[in-house]
Parts: C-alpha cells; sequence; structure tokens
C-alpha cells in the first residue's frame, strides 16, 4: 500500500483547503480544525535512521508547554525542536516515557505561559468513543508544514474500537490494549503523536505509529484512545497505569516509568506439547498433555486442535505461544478446542512451570 | 433513498439559526444514520475464522509477497438455516478447519462446512448447522446509483464481534465495473472486510465486498488484492449474489460461461469480433461457429467490439444459454441457443513428436528429431524424412502450398487439432526416396500434464538450419505468388553490443548480437527484463556473457530493455514489447522462439508479457517469479513455461503450485528446483537446461 499512501497526500491537503475556504455550510469543522490546530505541535528530531522519518506531531496538555507525543524514535536524540501554530520555534526535552502506553512527555525548554491546550484529565474522563465516530485527525504527516502552516487535517469514522494486540505479535505491539481503528489513511510518516478529534473538537486519541498487521498482512491505520490504560510492573509490583494519571505525574515531575516486564518466559504453565511447527502458518495440534499438568486435568487430549484463548482466535502455533505468555501462573484461562469434528469449551488454571517451582 | 431525502429535508427545513448550526446537527444526524444502518446489518455480518490450509504465497504484479491472512475474516448471513456468503479470497489456502462467530454468541463458535464457490464472482457459500440466523434486505441492483452512501462492514479487526461491525464509509463510485459484474466503492476494502457487505444508508446490503481485477484470470482470488485501501473496491450485488444462490446450495462451484473463441484482433476495442480461433470442443464449436465469423449481436444487443461481447458475457455463467447472431461471408446467421461451458475447454496441445528443420525454403517439413516415446516415434518416422501431405484422410491429404514456410503451414493445422485424433502423413524417406503413408495418434504436449512433470530433451541435434531463411519458398502452384518473406530482413546488420532507442525515441534497449551473426539462420530472440537496478550497459554485458556462448552455438540474440525508475511495472509492457518487434524487423528471429526471461519482479514482468502479449511471445523463462494470473490456453498462440525455483526462496513453493495450475490449463510447464539457493540466477547446468527448453519450443 506504501505507494499508495503518497496519493493520499493531495486529498488530505484538499481537504486542508476546502476546510479554509468553505462557506458557513462547512463552519463547524473548519472551527474545530482551527481550534484544534493551535494546540498542536510539529516535532522535529536530528537526522532520521533506517529509513524512518526524524519529524512527528504533539499535542500541548499545558499552557506551560507540555506536549504528549509517541514514545517513538525521534525522541531518542536529547534536542528535539518545537514548532507552535504561531511559527515560534523552541527546544524541547523528554521529561517522562511510559512504554506500555507508548507515551512521551516532553517539556518546551524556555518559560512559556498561556499556550493554548487540552486540559487532559477533562478530555480523558469523557467516555471512549465508538464504532461509526465522525472524527478528525490532524497530524503533519510527511512534514508538510513547517512553523506557522497548519497540521493537515482528514476527515473520517473510527472503524472499531478493537484490541490492537490481535493485529500484531505480542512483542511487536507498543502498546496491547483497545485503540481506535479507522477507515482513512492516517499513520503515514510523521503522523504519530498528532490527534484524533471529533467533530466538536473533543481529544478521542493520540495517533499511532506506521505499523503492518501482521496476520493481514495490510498498513493499520489507529489511534491510541486518551483513556487508556495498561497493566505494569512498577518497582516489582503489578498495577494499573493510565494515560492521564501519565500525563498528570508527568507534568509534576514524579513520574516513575514502568518496569520493563520480560515477556520471555513469561506466562503460565499448562503442559501441552505442540505439534512440531512445520510451516509459519502451522495450527496448534496438541502433540502431548503432561500427565497431570493443568491441561490433562482440564481434559486436553493429544490431537485436539486448539481454537481461541480468552476469545481471541490462536490459528497458528507461533499466535497460541505468545498469547499464552499473557496470562500469568494463577490465572484462568478459557480454551476452545476442536476434537474430532466437535467443538469443546474448557477452563485451564494455568500454575508455575515446574521447573521454575523446585528452583523456588 | 427517497426516505432518508425527506428526513433531511425536514431536519434542514426544521432547523432553525446560522448555517453553522445546521450542518452541525446534519452531521450528527448523518452520524448515528451511519451508525444505526451498520448496527442494522451487523447481527447478520459474522466472523469467520479457517485454520490450517497450505501456506500460500502469491507474488503480486509488482513482485509482492502475499500471504494468506491469518486473521479472521467476514462472511454475511444469506438464509436463516445457516448459509453464509464470503469472499473466496477467506479460502485461497483450503483450510480444513472453518468457524463462524455470530454477535451475541460469541462462546458458541459453529463449525462450518464449505459448500460451493462461484468462480465467475470469487464468492464462496459456506454452512453451519443453525437455526433462525439473522438475514438482512438488500438493495435491488437497479436502485445502486453511483454516489449513494456505502457502509463497508468486517468482523475482521473485532475479536468480541459486538453489535456495530467494523465500519467503513464511501460512496458507490461505479456500477457494472469488471465487466458488468461488480459495484465499485471508495469506502476502505482490505483483507479487514473482504466477504463483508457494503450496505446503504438503511442498512440494507447493496454487494458482498470482493478483491477483483479486471485483469485477473480465473481462480486468481488474489487478483486485485494490491488494490487494497486504495479508494478502489469491490463488491457483487447482493441480487446476483441471491440469484445464485440456489445453484451454489446444491454444491457445484460455479464457473465464468465462456463460448470457446478467441478472437482475430487483439485490439478488443476498435476491431470488430472477428473470431480467429474456436476452440475444440467448445460450445462455440458445436454450435457451428468457425473462424472468420464476426458476430453481429449477442443477447439480442448488436455489437462492434469485443469489449461488448465481452460486458455481455461476462456475467454469464457455465450452462447459461445465449442467443449470437453473425456474419459468414455475405449470409447472416443466427444461433438461438448456445449454452456455454465451464473452463474444461481447455484442451492441451497436440503433439506430434518431431523437431522440424529450420530455414528450410522447400516444400513439406523435414525432420530434425523424432522425440523418443512419442506418436512420430510410435508411427516409425526417422530423421531426414519429408513430411510431404497431412490430414485426417488417407484418401483426401493436404499438400503443402509454398505460401508459407512447410513448418508453419504444418504447424497451423496441427493447432485446429486435439490430443487423441488420428492423423495420416504422406512421407518421403530419407535417401530412399520413395513415399510412404503413416498414421500417427497425436498426443498431448510435453509438460501438460498437471500431475506429471514433463522433461526436456538432454540432447540436441547438431543441425539445426538449412541456413536458407532469406531464400524464397519453393511453389507447389506456379500461379500463386512467391510470399514475401517475412522473416529476412537486413542483410548486413550491426552486431556486437547495441545501444539503441525504440522508435518513439523515449526507451534504451540493449541488443547483443555475436558478431557471426548470419541472416539466413532464424534465431532465437531472449527478452531480458533485468532486476531494479542492474540496467546499466556493463550490468547487461555480465549478463550477457553467461548466454553468449550458447547465442552463438545456437544463434540467439538477447534484447534487453532498460528499466530506470522503480522497477517493472505492467505498464512498461509497451516499450519492452516495441523493442522486441524493432529487432524482428531487422534481424532475422524465429518468430516460434521468442521468449521473456527474468528473475524475481523482472521474472513477474516475463509471465506478464508471455500471457498478455501472445501474438509475439511463444514463452516465459522465470526464476523466483509466480503465476498469478494465468489466461486460458489458446491453440494458435502457443505459450511454454520454465519456472525456476530456489529451495531456501520463500516462494518456492507458490512457484512449484504456479505450474501445476499453468499445466492445469494445458500449458507446457516445467518446475526445477534449484538446490541451496534462495532467489538468485541460473547456474550453468540451469541456463543448459534453459537453453534445451528453449530450442525445443519449435517442436510439432
Amino acid at each position: 500500500m506504501i505507494r499508495y499512501k503518497t496519493y493520499y497526500l493531495p486529498i488530505t491537503l484538499l481537504a486542508v483547503a476546502v476546510c479554509a475556504s468553505a462557506s458557513s455550510a462547512q463552519a463547524p469543522v473548519t472551527e474545530t480544525a482551527l481550534t484544534v490546530n493551535k494546540k498542536l505541535v510539529k516535532l522535529f528530531g536530528i537526522g532520521g535512521f533506517k529509513g524512518l522519518p526524524s519529524y512527528g506531531s504533539g499535542i500541548l496538555v499545558s499552557k506551560q508547554g507540555h506536549i504528549l507525543t509517541v514514545n517513538n524514535h525521534i525522541l531518542i536524540n536529547p534536542g528535539i525542536l518545537v514548532h507552535l501554530y504561531d511559527g515560534r520555534q523552541y527546544q524541547a526535552k523528554v521529561i517522562a516515557r511510559e512504554p506500555e502506553l507508548d507515551v512521551a512527555l516532553l517539556k518546551i525548554d524556555e518559560e512559556v505561559d498561556f499556550l493554548p491546550h487540552y486540559n487532559f484529565d477533562e478530555q480523558a474522563a469523557r467516555p471512549i468513543g465508538e464504532n461509526g465516530d465522525w472524527i478528525l485527525a490532524m497530524s503533519n504527516q510527511f512534514k508538510i508544514a513547517l512553523r506557522d502552516e497548519p497540521m493537515s487535517v482528514s476527515k473520517g469514522i473510527v472503524a472499531a474500537v478493537a484490541d490492537l494486540r490481535g493485529r500484531r505479535g505480542v512483542f511487536d505491539a507498543p502498546y496491547a490494549g483497545d485503540v481506535y481503528f479507522l477507515d482513512i489513511v492516517v499513520c503515514n510518516p510523521g503522523a504519530a503523536g498528532g490527534a484524533l478529534v471529533n467533530l466538536k473538537g473533543n481529544l478521542l486519541g493520540l495517533i499511532g505509529r506506521e505499523l503492518k498487521d501482521s496476520r493481514l498482512d495490510t498498513w493499520i491505520n489507529y489511534a491510541v484512545p486518551i483513556q487508556a490504560q495498561a497493566n505494569v510492573l512498577i518497582e516489582g509490583k503489578p498495577g494499573t497505569v493510565t494515560m492521564a494519571h501519565f500525563v498528570k505525574k508527568g507534568m509534576e515531575g514524579t513520574y516513575k516509568e514502568s518496569d520493563k516486564i520480560a515477556k520471555v518466559d513469561a506466562g503460565g504453565y499448562h503442559g501441552i506439547t505442540l505439534v512440531v511447527e512445520a510451516t509459519r502458518s502451522a495450527p496448534p495440534y496438541v502433540e502431548e498433555v503432561v500427565p497431570g499438568s493443568p491441561a490433562d486435568k482440564a481434559g486436553l487430549r493429544p490431537d485436539d486442535l486448539i481454537l481461541y484463548v480468552e476469545g481471541f482466535s490462536v490459528p497458528t502455533i507461533k499466535v497460541f505461544r505468545e498469547t499464552l505468555k499473557l496470562y500469568a501462573p494463577d490465572s484462568e484461562i478459557r480454551v476452545q478446542y476442536q476434537r474430532g469434528n466437535k467443538l469443546e469449551n474448557v477452563k485451564i488454571k494455568l500454575t508455575k512451570h515446574p521447573k521454575l517451582q523446585a528452583s523456588n | 433513498m427517497w426516505r432518508n431525502g425527506c428526513i433531511l429535508a425536514a431536519l434542514v427545513i426544521g432547523l432553525t439559526g446560522s448555517g453553522a448550526r445546521s450542518q452541525e446537527d446534519l452531521n450528527s444526524v448523518l452520524e448515528k444514520m451511519m451508525k444505526d444502518a451498520a448496527r442494522k446489518a451487523g447481527p447478520s455480518v459474522v466472523q469467520i475464522e479457517t485454520v490450517g490450509g497450505a501456506d500460500l504465497v502469491v507474488a503480486g504484479p509488482k513482485g509482492q509477497i502475499f500471504r494468506k491472512a491469518l486473521g479472521a475474516t467476514t462472511g454475511v448471513v444469506v438464509s436463516e438455516d445457516g448459509y453464509i456468503i464470503t469472499s473466496a479470497f477467506n479460502f485461497i489456502n483450503n483450510p480444513p478447519t472453518i468457524l463462524v462467530r455470530v454477535h451475541g454468541k460469541t462462546d458458541t463458535p459453529l463449525k462450518a462446512e464449505r459448500v460451493a464457490t462461484d468462480k465467475s464472482r470469487m464468492l464462496t457459500l459456506i454452512k453451519v448447522d443453525a437455526k433462525g440466523l439473522p438475514v438482512a434486505p438488500y438493495v435491488p441492483k437497479k436502485a445502486i446509483k453511483e454516489g449513494q452512501w456505502t457502509i463497508a462492514l468486517g468482523r475482521s479487526l473485532d475479536a468480541k464481534v459486538g453489535p456495530t461491525p467494523t465500519m467503513a464509509i464511501g460512496v458507490v463510485s461505479a456500477i457494472g465495473r469488471i465487466w458488468g459484474k461488480a459495484i465499485q466503492t471508495d469506502a476502505k476494502v482490505s483483507p479487514e472486510n473482504y466477504g463483508g457487505p457494503i450496505v446503504d444508508i438503511e442498512g440494507r446490503m447493496q454487494g458482498i465486498i470482493v478483491p477483483l481485477s479486471p485483469r485477473g484470470g480465473e481462480d486468481d482470488v488474489t487478483a486485485g488484492i494490491e488494490w487494497y485501501h486504495s479508494g478502489i473496491g469491490f463488491a457483487v450485488p447482493m441480487e446476483d449474489v441471491l440469484a445464485v444462490l440456489p445453484r451454489m446450495k446444491l454444491g457445484k462451484d460455479l464457473q465464468k460461461g465462456l463460448l470457446g473463441v478467441a478472437m482475430k484482433s487483439q485490439d478488443m476495442y476498435s476491431a470488430l469480433p472477428e473470431i480467429g480461433t474456436v476452440l475444440k470442443g467448445s460450445p462455440a464449436e458445436k454450435a457451428g461457429l468457425k473462424p472468420g465469423d464476426v458476430i453481429l449481436e449477442v443477447e439480442n444487443q448488436s455489437v462492434v467490439s469485443m469489449a461488448q461481447v465481452q460486458h455481455i458475457l461476462g456475467v454469464k455463467y457455465e450452462g447459461d444459454k445465449i442467443q449470437v447472431k453473425y456474419k459468414r461471408g455475405k449470409d447472416t446467421l443466427e444461433i438461438k441457443s448456445l449454452e456455454l461451458s465451464g473452463k474444461n475447454v481447455t484442451i492441451a496441445q497436440a503433439f506430434l513428436g518431431i523437431l522440424p528443420m529450420r530455414d528450410d525454403p522447400s516444400l513439406g517439413v523435414e525432420i530434425r528429431q523424432v522425440f523418443a516415446g512419442s506418436p512420430a516415434d510410435k508411427a516409425g518416422l526417422k530423421v531426414g524424412d519429408r513430411i510431404l501431405k497431412f490430414g485426417l484422410d488417407e484418401k483426401n491429404l493436404t499438400e503443402f502450398t509454398g505460401e508459407k514456410r512447410g513448418r508453419s503451414q504444418f504447424l497451423d493445422w496441427l493447432n485446429t487439432l486435439a490430443p487423441g485424433y488420428d492423423v495420416k502423413l504422406a512421407v518421403k524417406r530419407k535417401g530412399a526416396g520413395q513415399l510412404e503413408t503413416v498414421s500417427a495418434t497425436l498426443a498431448d504436449m510435453p509438460g501438460s500434464l498437471p500431475g506429471a512433470p514433463g522433461t526436456i530433451l538432454d540432447k540436441l541435434p547438431e543441425v539445426a538450419s538449412f541456413k536458407k531463411a532469406l531464400a524464397p519458398l519453393e511453389l507447389n502452384n506456379p500461379n500463386i505468388k512467391n510470399p514475401k518473406i517475412v522473416e529476412a530482413k537486413v542483410p548486413e546488420p550491426e552486431t556486437g553490443l547495441l545501444e539503441l532507442n525504440t522508435p518513439d525515441g523515449e526507451h534504451k534497449y540493449v541488443l547483443w548480437v555475436y558478431p557471426e551473426y548470419d541472416p539466413n539462420i532464424a534465431h532465437s530472440m531472449i527478452v531480458w527484463l533485468h532486476p531494479p537496478g542492474k540496467g546499466s550497459k556493463e550490468d547487461l554485458d555480465a549478463w550477457a556473457d553467461l548466454w553468449d556462448e550458447h547465442c552463438r552455438r545456437n544463434h540467439i540474440i538477447l534484447c534487453m530493455p532498460v528499466e530506470n525508475q522503480d522497477g517493472w511495472q505492467p505498464s512498461y509492457s509497451d516499450y519492452v514489447v516495441a523493442a522486441a518487434r524493432e529487432t524482428m524487423k531487422t534481424y532475422t528471429i524465429d518468430n516460434q522462439r521468442v521468449i521473456a526471461h527474468g528473475i524475481g519482479t523482472g521474472g513477474q514482468m516475463a509471465l506478464h508479457l508471455a500471457f498478455n502479449h501472445r501474438d509475439l511471445f511463444r514463452g516465459a523463462l522465470a526464476t523466483g517469479a509466480t503465476a498469478s494470473q494465468i489466461k486460458d490456453n489458446i491453440a494458435s498462440q502457443r505459450l511454454s513455461f520454465l519456472l525456476y525455483g530456489g529451495d531456501l526462496d520463500p516462494l518456492n513453493k507458490s512457484i512449484a503450485e504456479s505450474r501445476t495450475r499453468l499445466a492445469e490449463r494445458r500449458y507446457p510447464a516445467f518446475y526445477r528446483e534449484m538446490k541451496d539457493r534462495g532467489r538468485e540466477y541460473l547456474t550453468a547446468k540451469n541456463i543448459e537446461e534453459a537453453l534445451r527448453w528453449l530450442e525445443t519450443l519449435d517442436q510439432q
């Protein structure tokens, strides 16, 4: 699709032009776009690498110049250049990050005051949107705007509110919860960190990265809802962090980044040995069940074909393995499988891995 | 639609205040209507999960790799007792397990069985054991108009199968697309919603979303997927789906209805629809249509081009009956009811089992080689024998005329026959000179059996040519005028590595003509589609070096069009063809041995060229490329394929499969695996084999 992406550029520009020159009949969208534009910034990192863009978009969340954006590669370099809607240019620094939410908070280096911004707490208190909501996506995709030039506006709808993890391998998904999938091409270079708003200008989400759906081989256009939350470990203890909490604590300068969760070898023990993974899409047929293991107790037998885990389809061995890593010891998982021509439903209570238990 | 119009009109009239305010309300009303529509249709939009099946990889026209999607796909309930229609794309890999989840009942996936596939519209019907499934109303075809809202619905993203499916909004961009089969929409379609519906603003089904391409061959379920999210999407009108439902429920796959003719002209838009070839055993043959007949009317609509014929036939299925009016000479004739067939008319090319001597101005065909075990071998034909007469009835044999070269006249005749025919040949034996009549039963062309790999001759006879390509042909009847010898061009053209421009001056190509070139010998021509970025003179020279020894010994000219942009694309065909034709004007080229050749995207391009410029190419030699858009075999335009795949190339399996699919269409097709290699060029040994394949393209 990459080659089509570029074709969207003129369409998007057109959208801006229409908004700017439209008669009063278009006014609500125009007004919204103009208002939101003031709360958005263009970000410039220093040089790109591996063909990744060195620019992005961000959202002002305080009058002093706190900027929420995606925790992506352009923040690797210390000096980030910020262009405001009115053309002013500042240096900014990253002051907090939360990889599990895939967000970062920047602060403009200089003393600035009275910048137009979103009150994040207020916005995040609104309920999450739904399929079919009309939206505007605003970002500096393709670095088309500099200084006081306005962000590009695209109009579309929320295609679905659904799990991003389901579209990607567990390890690839930067954020593993529900996201807004969009029916327009939005996730272009530089769009990440831009704003998804409704027609009234309320903030819905943060435009995501350029990602490919590893199951369908299509590009994903998505935004992370501002109500997003993630399960994390903080100093060894499990907890939950919301984006609003991150923004609040980040601005106070007291946000503690969550522990890096070792996803490898995570997940409880089930006792199922699968058939040899002959091809990339080999389905998860049970080869053996360890006697006395949780799977054995649940009644799984060789040759059963596992279909769903907690309602998520596991069409391949790889997906099954990755999915199981999300469920810790002592959690109970619902598994649907096929035996012969019949579908069966069981619950498996995972345990600690026998080897780990022994060493404990 | 008028109802919506009223609602909107009422709303506008009812509103007071500024225009901005009314627009805001209009927006929110429209937003709500669209959500309601999706929610209304939602229950009959189901999620389909497939498990297992082949790990299929297909290369698109640009050489992209498409995997069978692993995620869930979408289907639409078409009857309450469990029939669900979906896109055939979802079943491309023959999955043994099919599961369906319905909104509100996600805890109990339903096992589904495949019932039938509509291979014309790329739809598959599946059945679950259930009662009382919700069926959404549909919009009649005639009520679907350009510019109306379309909401594309899918279930792929939605693990929960919620009340509202995934939505994408657009309008009807066109109707009657893909030869009358599809509605076009600009709503975002992709594997995320293939098999799902497009619905109108009231939630009524307009059609079923499928990847389609006007250039797609039959069985090519991936044609059109390169257009995902591009603003060009297709859906089969629901009315058409429902019309064929009773036939699909019987469990029989539906095939596109075929007439069984090939047109004389390649130009389907401005040339009259004059029949060039009538396929053996086809409905056209049974109905008495003959080459030279000009079609005047189909289904009581007058036609002046093949495109118009195709628009009428495009929507027809196997078994449908059509009316045809045609002109033969001065007579206008009519077939009231001609029953179209499926694709089963494809038959292999007939094979006698000889290689003819080339550049032979004498009457008849002199035998250069007899294939071991072939019909010719069994009939006792020997090297050096000369075929002087041929036919099906011993008492009424045809003589060679000298109006064209003997082997060409003989080939034209063979092309009208099929394997299994008993032929009689009057043969003048080598040396002794007596005339004998022998019988032979024609066989299938080697390599055209799907189950057997097919062998390529392992040794070529030394002498190939009488070296009289420029000599006037011997005539049987002194009253006929001597024909122009089309193969002979310029007596002493330039040789060496030549940098040239196509006649329009726009595109470069490079020729390698070995210095000892003799215009009295007909040459093979290899059109090389170089890999991306390998089009410099030095690169092409280096590649030509690999073939040079063979060029000299076996008389081959290398034609190398240069592409300096972003890799071969189908739209570049024209200048490749122009370069090849220009070469044929200057040098003596055997039109039976012109092939396209490439690796990776170049290989893909070679296959594309072979299928789409059949008047020029007789074969494609490709490495690391798959045949994804296979067209019907036409006897008068022979095509042979030699495909190489490295065992380390992820495409390898698909390459092997595409050989089978070619052979199923009864093309002579060969596949060879290269051990311990990825997508790499041929080894010296492979080149020798490819050479023997090239050298036998004029076999008869």
